[in-house]
């Protein structure tokens, strides 16, 4: 179970591939964030892990599937905000 | 959505998440029905070995609430498109030892063309898109790999170099593409299959 991020914080769930690189299923950045800041945060915390991880991975925040916008004058830009749930989602592999 | 549930309910649609064996007794009953003339059942089971090198074991790990919701949302377009009286979908968690079942699908249905087709198709469509991840366990010094569906190869980033489909064509390399593109999707590139000796 993922406790509650403090206060100006969002939570960020690794699943697969991810939480093995990282060596940790979920962890807290500070709120707000813009969505398209996301995966160069996460490489300046674990140096590597956008090239060899996030590029194949879908995001989700709060359970919906998002695009990253690719520039920063891209029209829907989405911020994270505090208390969100986002997670990293390498490729399933059910069955 | 409660984060911790581990089924989920709606009319005629069963779904659920468990560290238990599965058992399909159980399952077949939870879409027994008067009116049906077919109860297919789908047992998916671990196989021993992944291209001929062998697996000692398998680890299954989920993002619990997005994958019931994604479960029980191909369950009621099933249910819907082939006209089912009930579909269940069971998948199992954590360590699941060689030759057990680690997923459970069952349909019933009036008549038993619509209850085969309906099974296959929820079947492909949970492994092409449940949030449910597979990992390998080689046992010794080799440790394990994360499995990846959509391309039968370890989840590995897809090169720059791949083919791509171009975003406006609606066209894909082997004809259109006939579902609508989901919100996130070219997060993970093209699915492609890289054979040897066939790329570029």
């Amino acid at each position: 179970m993922v406790p509650k991020p403090p206060k100006g914080h969002f939570n960020v769930l690794y699943f697969a591939s991810a939480s093995s690189f990282t060596s940790m299923e979920s962890e807290s950045l500070p709120a707000p964030l813009p969505l398209r800041k996301l995966f160069e945060t996460l490489d300046e915390k674990h140096p590597g892990i956008k090239a060899k991880i996030l590029n194949s991975c879908l995001v989700t925040v709060n359970l919906n599937y998002v695009d990253i916008p690719e520039k920063d004058d891209d029209p829907d830009q989405v911020t994270i905000e505090e208390g969100d749930e986002v997670a990293i989602i390498p490729p399933v592999s059910s069955g | 959505m409660d984060s911790q549930a581990t089924e989920l309910q709606d009319e005629g649609c069963y779904v659920g998440l468990t560290h238990d064996h599965l058992n399909a007794q159980d399952i077949m009953d939870r879409v027994r029905s008067p009116q049906a003339g077919a109860i297919v059942l789908f047992a998916g089971t671990t196989r021993d070995n992944f291209d001929g090198k062998p697996v000692k074991e398998l680890q299954y790990s989920a993002y619990n609430p997005l994958a019931l919701r994604t479960m029980i949302t191909i369950c009621k377009d099933m249910r819907a498109k082939h006209g089912l009286k009930s579909i269940a979908m069971v998948h199992r968690l954590g360590p699941v030892p060689i030759g057990e079942e680690s997923i459970l699908i069952a349909v019933s249905s009036p008549h038993r063309q619509a209850a085969w087709r309906a099974g296959e198709e929820a079947l492909e469509e949970c492994k092409s898109r449940v949030e449910v991840w597979k990992r390998e366990e080689f046992g010794g010094e080799e440790g394990g790999v994360w499995r990846a569906n959509r391309d039968g190869l370890p989840g590995e980033k897809i090169p720059d170099s791949a083919p791509t489909i171009p975003e406006d064509s609606g066209d894909g390399p082997f004809g259109p593409v006939i579902r609508p593109r989901r919100p996130g999707e070219k997060g993970h590139g093209a699915v492609v299959n890289p054979k040897p000796g066939q790329q570029d």
